[in-house]
């Protein structure tokens, strides 16, 4: 491999290769061939494809029977003027409120408070501020005790946390859809058997405030995998300096900023740059639990899960697409922003070296 | 020498032998038959319809047949895609209106294929037919009838001491009093509240009912969406959303329809239940009615497909006929129909059509039973009745079932509408809105859908 990247940088240099590194060189690509082949046909060519067609007018099932049409930046105008993607959930006073009384209509005074559908991006941008950190630190959280030296049966405990991640995350959503019924799932019967009111039960799923409290649950059930990164990441943090902490008088707390957390800073760093990508393609939980529908109140009307409907269920092949582009822009900018913030608190020894 | 002579004598004979195998055969025309917009792709059909294939090649050697079955799942999508690409599949089916018109101006005119080769469709109850024609001409011939019906448990009748709904068109409802009522929604949802009961055995319609613990329903609409109810309620069909200038309207009785079905959820007396109750395990996760938990449905002769577990756990249904309309006195029924379709594409329409025969021809024996089609040829309806009391022996008539193909839904509730698929989307979202929640205003969401609609529809 380091050969084979060092004939990158010294491409005039080929021709002076030696017979054995010749071959060696046709035997690595021979070898790597059907990788290179895979990437082309299933990644590499539909992404150039997907490009082109942001700038055409395609709807698949008018098929042969609609030419298709170059429309320029046109799809790409569409989305930014796409107030179901782009509009800023905002509250909004409405004073007066129409009645109908003996069969005549009539505005009578009625202050409510309203909140306009957010767009899309919004959706997905305010779910991530209450799903990120709890995908950052309750998986910490969690790998911290199971490395806690006063726990015992860890690996016990560490396999029953990670067990959920195996089970096929669209079957614990059906689950945990059933537990969170809100007529007949398990957890308002329990809230009931504490004393809770019915008319107080969580509504889930089908509640504005409910709604992402239950998508967290949910995600929770499958944060195994965050979990073990964290916890390699822990066990990777020398014990010599915790011996050399204590021996200074360090308390706990300043072992964890002082020590554990800069040691650990790429791992967390890590398991962000996943959750932030993970979270612009969040999809699948609110396709299941709400049918996709962006109910209650457009909040489970997820960026992605907008595109998945343009492109699949609407067919909108040019306009989903552009989504998609713009999609993988606006998470290679938050990507490049973290790295950039990365400099000031992710520690990388072999840097500081 | 002998010998030599020996290998060449046996060389010849193999020669011989092999020669005629190598001569080029007649070529036969590849006609592709794509299964999977609507039933079909279940494994017990699937065999079924590789035997009809086998049938069919069996009989000529012209064509030849080759079938193409798709999970429904991703048989959109594969569809879509082969059109796209010019590659479409030659048939295509069975496929009801909504399926058929999600391709609008993908499917071939079969006039003049009728016309040319002088195919008989006085064979067919001319009803039938012209349910088959649209604006894009003749598009298909009568293969499958799905007609509408009130299914009823007749033991959770007997338990609440009430008489059954009526099993012919006009007869009335006897309460238990002895007066007498027309057979329409308010009868209907003054027995489905009776019929609704809460873990103590209350009914919806008693002082302490309690709502969030019912255990039985009156009614659930099995598998209808909100086009369905307003067609059920008041003859609503698709065409009644838009006006010729693509204005979005909501026509009253699909206001009426929607606001009835609201209140039966939400309303002081619930009887339907909500999508929460209904989509829970106890209900069969939607299958309402085969949870053996809802009194009365009403649906279509294709849900004879899915009752097993129903008539397994010792549960019995009957038939009755469907209420009318309690402000004009009419029913207002509905008829799925099933069909093949030929795409508009195809490069060889000629022997597309003669498939297309054979497979609302003589195929009709084996795939209507294993579809659950009632065959739109008559001479075939007597072996399928048999065939389905036979699967369900305590079903003493299936006359109303029959005698809801006098109520079709011409045209069709579910036929086109501008840019259809995002249409229809945007009124399952409202479906499932009010579905979902009690708490939301109902004039408000249809004004909100009427006006989400406007703008889809001129797209």
């Amino acid at each position: 491999m380091e050969q084979l990247i060092s004939f990158r940088f010294r491409r005039v240099s080929l021709r002076k290769l030696s017979a054995k590194d010749r071959r060696e060189m046709k035997h690595g690509l021979t070898f790597i061939s059907p990788w290179i082949i895979g990437f082309m046909a299933f990644t590499f060519l539909p992404m150039v494809a997907t490009f082109i067609f942001t700038f055409l007018d395609m709807s698949i099932t008018e098929g042969i029977y609609n030419p298709v049409r170059f429309m320029g930046l046109g799809n790409y105008k569409a989305l930014f003027q796409d107030q179901t993607v782009w509009r800023v959930p905002s509250l909004r006073v409405v004073w007066t409120q129409e009645i109908v009384e003996d069969g005549i209509k009539k505005q009578i005074f009625s202050p409510q408070v309203k909140m306009d559908p957010p767009g899309a991006m919004w959706v997905t941008v305010v779910f991530g501020i209450y799903a990120l950190p709890v995908g950052i630190f309750v998986p910490l959280a969690l790998a911290l005790l199971l490395n806690s030296r006063y726990l015992k049966a860890k690996s016990l405990f560490r396999t029953l946390f990670y067990m959920p991640y195996v089970v096929p995350f669209v079957a614990a959503v059906f689950l945990w859809g059933g537990i969170l019924n809100p007529e007949t799932g398990w957890a308002n019967r329990f809230l009931m058997q504490l004393g809770v009111p019915k008319a107080a039960l969580p509504q889930w799923a089908n509640d504005v405030f409910w709604v992402y409290p239950t998508y967290i649950i949910m995600g929770i059930w499958g944060i195994g995998n965050a979990m073990l990164i964290m916890l390699a990441g822990l066990q990777n943090v020398p014990t010599e300096l915790y011996d050399a902490a204590k021996v200074d008088g360090a308390g706990p707390m300043a072992i964890f900023f002082k020590i554990t957390w800069p040691m650990i800073s790429p791992v967390v760093f890590y398991n962000l740059i996943l959750s932030v990508v993970g979270l612009f393609q969040y999809f699948l939980v609110p396709l299941v639990v709400n049918q996709g529908t962006g109910r209650p109140g457009g909040a489970t009307f997820f960026y992605n899960l907008k595109l998945y409907k343009e492109f699949f269920t609407y067919q909108k092949i040019s306009y989903g697409a552009t989504m998609a582009w713009i999609l993988f822009v606006v998470i290679l900018i938050v990507t490049i922003i973290l790295f950039g913030t990365a400099r000031k608190w992710v520690y990388y020894a072999a840097e500081s070296a | 020498m002998k010998k030599t002579l020996l290998v060449l004598a046996a060389l010849l004979l193999a020669t011989a032998l092999l020669l005629p195998a190598c001569a080029p055969k007649p070529k036969k025309v590849q006609i592709r038959w794509f299964v999977g917009l609507g039933t079909g792709t279940d494994a017990n059909q699937v065999p079924v319809e590789q035997e009809v294939v086998a049938d069919f090649n069996a009989s000529q050697d012209k064509i030849e047949l080759v079938l193409e079955v798709v999970p429904y799942e991703s048989a959109r999508d594969t569809l879509s895609t082969q059109i796209a690409s010019g590659n479409g599949p030659d048939i295509v089916g069975p496929v009801g209106w909504e399926g058929t018109n999600a391709y609008r101006g993908q499917w071939l005119d079969l006039a003049p294929l009728i016309e040319e080769t002088g195919y008989d469709i006085n064979q067919f109850d001319p009803d039938l037919v012209a349910m088959q024609v649209t604006t894009d001409g003749q598009l298909g011939l009568p293969f499958a009838v799905f007609p509408a019906a009130v299914y009823y448990v007749p033991k959770m009748f007997d338990e609440a001491g009430l008489n059954y709904p009526p099993a012919k068109y006009g007869e009335k409802y006897v309460m238990p009093d002895g007066t007498e009522k027309p057979w329409d929604w308010n009868t209907l949802t003054e027995i489905a509240k009776l019929l609704t009961l809460d873990a103590n055995g209350k009914n919806a319609t008693e002082a302490g009912f309690d709502r969030e613990a019912i255990v039985q329903v009156g009614y659930y609409p099995q598998w209808q969406d909100a086009l369905h109810m307003a067609a059920f309620w008041g003859g609503v069909s698709a065409d009644d959303y838009y006006d010729e200038d693509y204005n979005a309207i909501i026509p009253d009785a699909a206001k009426e329809a929607w606001t009835w079905y609201f209140n039966g959820m939400w309303g002081p007396q619930p009887f339907i239940p909500n999508a929460s109750l209904a989509g829970s395990p106890e209900f069969s996760g939607g299958n309402v009615f085969n949870s053996g938990r809802a009194a009365m449905a009403i649906t279509h002769f294709w849900y004879t497909c899915c009752l097993a577990d129903f008539r397994d756990a010792g549960n019995e249904f009957q038939l009755a006929v469907l209420p009318a309309n309690p402000k004009d006195g009419q029913v207002h029924g509905r008829v799925d129909a099933d069909t093949f379709r030929i795409w508009k594409g195809t490069q060889h329409p000629k022997e597309a059509f003669e498939v297309l025969t054979y497979l609302v021809g003589p195929a009709v024996k084996k795939l209507a039973p294993v579809y659950g089609a009632l065959p739109a040829r008559p001479e075939y309806q007597q072996t399928f009745l048999e065939a389905k009391s036979a699967e369900y022996p305590f079903v003493t008539s299936w006359q109303p079932l029959l005698d809801g193909l006098a109520y079709p839904d011409v045209p069709s509730a579910e036929g086109w509408l501008p840019n259809m698929t995002q249409a229809r989307d945007r009124i399952a979202s409202f479906l499932d809105l009010i579905s979902n929640d009690g708490t939301v205003d109902l004039e408000a969401q249809i004004e909100q859908l009427r006006q989400d609609l406007d703008v889809i529809f001129k797209k």
